[in-house]
């Protein structure tokens, strides 16, 4: 059903007066209503009649010969740019012939890239070995490493100790000691003290032989005492005089001036009593 | 103004083929009108199918027909015989490089000529920008219809004096604010504005008017186009 307002836009659009988007609007509306369209048909088909009212006015013959001339002219240009086509024979054979290349050169590419895929396959899979043995040769060098820097460590430990016992070395009191009495002129006699360990090594050569109640007695001079210290007793080999003991004092030691030995009765005494045998320089 | 042919629309847009108009005509008053009306569509469509095939002699017979309408419209437009001469002979190789994308079932030829008359000539005038001097010119007598001169002796002159004559009874039938509203609508250029201007009259009464008129005409001639 067409309504007034209708009506009215395609009288106006017959009449070329709609414009803007009320143009825009009634033309999408006449290309989906076939009774609007019917209307604007009819109306366009009564309105061209008014161009008979114009006048009976005729243009100029003119006009006429001279428009047959230009329509002469383009025929004629038609007709000589016309270029006449005829399908050669070899035409559909070519067509067949390409689309079979083409065909067999997509079978070929098609082959070729699902042997590209199983090598591209496999290659992955190879990869991915070797990744896995290098995690485990990189998992075994680490244990190794792991290994290594243990016992290094101890290495260290174990040099660092040496460095310590070499440096406590650097503070031992070594001393030798000479023969003061006129029966033994050959004595002779080192002792080495380890103020660490607070303890010491007496090696003698030569001393006269002992009376069964008789022992010699080691003497540590330390300044910080009054009387030297008592580093106990020992007795010597009867036929060759010599004797390696290993001895401490009865009291801490800060350092050693002096080393003596002194013959002592039986068991020793805790003041040096009798003579003096050996002495430190 | 956007351009200059912005606002008309399509020279020919799809429209019901010529059943569709002829079911609607009054069967008692027109049959033989109508009878009439459609045989020279018929013949008009065939000359152009003839000169889409390159048809030197259908083309001169359109030309023979077609001419002094289509003139008489460009000349009542631009008030310029020389300005009207050039329209039709735009129209007129239009139609012959276009011939082969006519269908019958888009309208007539006469109504395609027509339209494509029209546009060219309120093309030229707005290119002219004589709006305001056209406003001046179109007296009451430019409204009205023109007298008749000498017509041709051929029998297609014959016809359309006969045509002219009755789509001047109908044009005169109608009221005359109608077929003022109408006749400046068809033949002036201007725009539905200044149309309501030139006659003083609210734009809205001046589209009712045409819508009226339009439709009258369009009762009136139905058994004639």
């Amino acid at each position: 059903m067409i309504d007034e307002f209708q009506e009215e836009l395609a009288s106006l659009y017959v009449l070329g007066l709609l414009e803007g988007e009320d143009l825009a609007d009634f033309e999408q509306s006449l290309a989906r209503d076939p009774a609007l369209a019917r209307l604007v048909h009819e109306l366009r088909e009564s309105t061209a009649q008014l161009a008979l009212t114009a006048s009976d006015a005729a243009p100029s013959p003119e006009l006429r010969a001279r428009l047959l001339g230009q329509v002469d002219t383009a025929t004629r240009w038609r007709a000589q740019n016309v270029i006449p086509f005829r399908t050669p024979v070899w035409i559909p054979w070519a067509a067949a012939a390409c689309l079979a290349t083409t065909c067999a050169w997509l079978g070929q590419l098609y082959l070729g890239s699902r042997f590209e895929t199983a090598t591209l396959r496999d290659q992955q899979a190879l990869a991915e070995f070797q990744l896995q043995s290098a995690r485990n040769q990189i998992e075994a060098e680490r244990l190794i490493a792991g290994h290594q820097l243990s016992s290094m460590t101890e290495q260290l430990a174990s040099l660092d100790r040496q460095l310590k016992s070499e440096g406590d070395l650097a503070n031992f009191k070594i001393a030798t000691l000479a023969s003061l009495a006129g029966n033994s002129p050959q004595a002779l006699a080192v002792a080495v003290w380890n103020p660490a360990k607070q303890e010491g090594v007496l090696t003698v050569e030569k001393l006269p032989a002992l009376a069964a109640d008789k022992d010699y007695q080691l003497w540590l001079v330390d300044p910080q005492y009054a009387i030297p210290v008592d580093g106990g007793v020992f007795r010597v080999n009867p036929s060759t005089g010599d004797a390696r003991v290993t001895f401490k004092a009865n009291r801490p030691i800060n350092s050693v001036a002096k080393f003596a030995v002194s013959l002592e009765r039986k068991g020793g005494v805790p003041k040096a009593e009798g003579p003096m045998v050996l002495l430190s320089q | 103004m956007s351009t200059l042919t912005s606002c008309y629309p399509a020279d020919f847009a799809v429209v019901p083929a010529w059943g569709n108009v002829l079911a609607r005509m009054k069967p008692a008053e027109h049959t033989a009108e109508a009878a009439a009306a459609a045989e020279r569509a018929h013949f008009d469509a065939e000359l152009l199918r003839r000169m889409g095939r390159s048809d030197r002699e259908a083309f001169a017979q359109l030309y023979d027909r077609f001419s002094r309408p289509l003139f008489a419209t460009a000349l009542r437009i631009l008030h310029d015989t020389a300005e009207a001469e050039d329209i039709v002979q735009d129209v007129f190789l239009a139609l012959w490089e276009k011939a082969t994308a006519y269908e019958v079932g888009r309208g007539s030829a006469f109504a395609w000529a027509v339209t494509l008359t029209r546009n060219r000539a309120i093309d030229r005038v707005r290119m002219r920008k004589r709006r305001s001097e056209l406003l001046a010119e179109t007296t009451a007598e430019d409204a009205g219809t023109q007298p008749s001169e000498s017509g041709p002796d051929s029998s297609d002159g014959l016809v359309l004096k006969e045509q002219a004559g009755a789509v001047r009874a109908a044009v005169a039938s109608l009221p005359a604010d109608q077929q003022r509203a109408v006749e400046l609508a068809f033949f002036s250029g201007l725009t539905q504005l200044e149309i309501a201007q030139k006659l003083s009259e609210p734009l809205g009464t001046v589209k009712a008017r045409i819508r009226r008129g339009l439709l009258r005409l369009r009762d009136t001639l139905g058994g004639r186009q």
